[in-house]
């Protein structure tokens, strides 16, 4: 008879296991999961580009007060974006990990800019991007709120994307002119 | 329509829940226990809601909302045709998102926490929308009962939701029709079976001429599309008459406040009843039944000009703080009332519910029976003042 693999948040928390155990335990698994991540971003039209990712695609552009068509969210609202999704993988990791079956999950995040005048050309000096940005994370769950408040804490300590933002990183740019 | 005396205590509705009847709640929302085994939990806590409001001297009680969700969304496990989503859910189909977000932002609440009830078919009742909880309660007490059930407006406005309610009802006028066809049939019940009064709940009707200008919002349980404002009102004077239309023998009210969601006051909506009160006069029912214990509900003055054209139920205490009302203040604000009211037109009842949603009340059930003492205490002085 087929093992009947239990589902919790819609997980199958031993699979989850196996391959976080798989990523410890693997070179080779480790050396996939730990990059190099890709993303490829082309311009089309005015402020719009859409970025390619593996088999994905996202598009991208500002808001008509930009004179833009405002025909999708723009790159750092994307990256509020993305660093809630990464909370909210964390997030259902750790519970799904500890057996807490969460009902529903919502992160708010925002962030104004420092300095936006330098991205305007108007500044030379100061930070045009968020010099914080908040995150609270709305959750209903089986567990006290002693046990969730760790498992959002293992979230943001363990998220990718906010410990990427939250560091100093290192941006190596390059730069090609391509024919004339 | 006569009462046997002045002043008389009544409440909004709702009680706080019980952990263990809003899990409860949660286990017969997800499936896990039927609404008759959900019902034997929630008789206990109806009977201390009872027990606790006669206690505190409360004339006309409630059976404290104890089996519902909400005041409104309720009403999906007494309809057919009738969904309750989540905010959450609904997002793709929101026009406005932008608009939504900020009110979401505003009101320091997740999408998921705010439910609806929309319809996605033709809306038909079944047994009732509210009389299991009037038999249940009406067989408990000796004491005169009120039932809150959800306004024709209110219903209609949060139910019709553009790209999910349209097939069966192209318009929101198309449901209204059906909306107030039930909510009269569950009059004409709850008469029949001895209810003294019966309240409408249409908070949303602050939202109209309070609430922001998104063409769309949730604020007040007002989700859906809203027009002008005078249009709106015009369209809630409407429907409440068409339901209460040669209706007597029942005292009807209707209750407007300005949300009960939160305890953070400056997140909620503020402003005077005066831009209502034309239309509210016109709506045929007997109460008004207002929060007035907060300064975000503007000044009593606003009444002097409509004097004694309808009873007013007094909010004279904050469901959402924990000071207790002193009795002698309360004294003071209807006195003030009564320099050009009459005291026979005037009721005592806190300004809402003490647990408008069963996962966020506003309060304990200790500090609401303290509450309730202090009311009642002022109505006793008050009518030795004034019998």
């Amino acid at each position: 008879m087929a093992k009947v693999e239990k589902e919790l948040n819609g997980l199958r928390p031993d699979k989850i296991k196996e391959i976080l155990d798989s990523m410890r335990d693997n070179p080779e698994v480790l050396k996939a999961v730990t990059g190099p991540w890709k993303s490829r971003v082309v311009w089309q039209k005015g402020f719009k580009a859409k970025a390619y990712m593996r088999q994905h695609a996202v598009q991208m552009d500002e808001p008509e007060g930009l004179d833009a068509q405002d025909s999708a969210a723009s790159a750092h609202e994307q990256l509020l974006s993305a660093m809630g999704s990464c909370l909210t993988v964390g997030f259902v990791l750790n519970a799904t990990l500890r057996g807490v079956q969460v009902h529903d999950l919502e992160i708010a995040l925002e962030g104004n800019f420092d300095n936006i005048l330098k991205w305007a050309g108007h500044s030379k000096d100061g930070n045009p991007g968020y010099p914080t940005i908040k995150a609270k994370c709305f959750v209903r769950a089986d567990a006290s709120d002693a046990v969730l408040k760790e498992i959002w804490k293992a979230a943001v300590d363990g998220s990718p994307v906010v410990q990427t933002v939250a560091r100093p990183t290192n941006i190596v740019t390059e730069f090609e002119a391509v024919g004339s | 329509m006569s009462k046997a005396k002045l002043f008389p205590v009544t409440v909004v509705g709702s009680w706080p829940r019980a952990p263990w009847l809003v899990q409860a709640l949660r286990r017969r929302q997800n499936g896990e226990i039927t609404q008759a085994e959900f019902n034997l939990i929630a008789d206990d806590a109806v009977l201390a809601a009872i027990k606790y409001q006669e206690d505190a001297g409360v004339d006309i009680l409630t059976d404290g909302e104890v089996r519902r969700d909400n005041f409104y969304s309720f009403v999906v496990e007494k309809l057919s045709g009738i969904r309750l989503m989540k905010l959450s859910e609904l997002m793709d189909y929101v026009k406005d998102r932008a608009g939504f977000e900020e009110i979401l932002r505003a009101a320091d609440v997740p999408s998921f926490a705010i439910k609806s009830p929309i319809a996605v078919d033709k809306v038909t009742g079944r047994d009732g929308i509210s009389l299991d909880e009037f038999d249940f309660l009406k067989a408990h007490t000796t004491r005169q009962t009120k039932i809150p059930i959800p306004g024709p407006y209110l219903l209609t406005r949060s139910a019709w939701f553009e790209g999910l309610s349209d097939k069966a009802y192209p318009t929101r006028e198309d449901l209204a029709k059906d909306v107030v066809q039930i909510l009269r049939n569950e009059v004409i019940e709850l008469k029949k079976r001895g209810c003294d009064f019966i309240q409408f709940d249409e908070p949303s009707l602050t939202q109209v001429v309070y609430g922001d200008e998104a063409e769309q919002t949730f604020m007040c349980a007002a989700l859906g599309t809203r027009r002008d404002p005078a249009e709106e009102l015009e369209f809630a004077v409407r429907l409440m008459n068409e339901t209460v239309e040669g209706i007597d023998g029942v005292r009807f009210g209707v209750h407007i406040c300005r949300g009960n969601w939160s305890r953070k006051e400056d997140v909620l909506l503020k402003g005077n009843y005066g831009p209502l009160l034309p239309w509210l006069m016109r709506m045929n029912i007997h109460q008004l039944v207002l929060e007035m214990a907060t300064p975000r509900a503007g000044e009593i003055e606003v009444f002097r000009e409509y004097k004694n054209q309808k009873e007013l139920g007094l909010g004279v205490a904050n469901p959402r703080i924990d000071t207790i009302e002193d009795p002698k203040q309360i004294v003071q604000s209807v006195n003030k009332l009564l320099e050009f009211y009459d005291a026979d037109k005037i009721f005592l009842n806190p300004d809402c519910g003490f647990g408008t949603f069963a996962e966020r009340c506003v309060n304990t059930p200790e500090i609401a029976f303290k509450k309730l003492q202090s009311v009642s205490r002022a109505a006793e002085i008050l009518r030795k003042e004034h019998n």
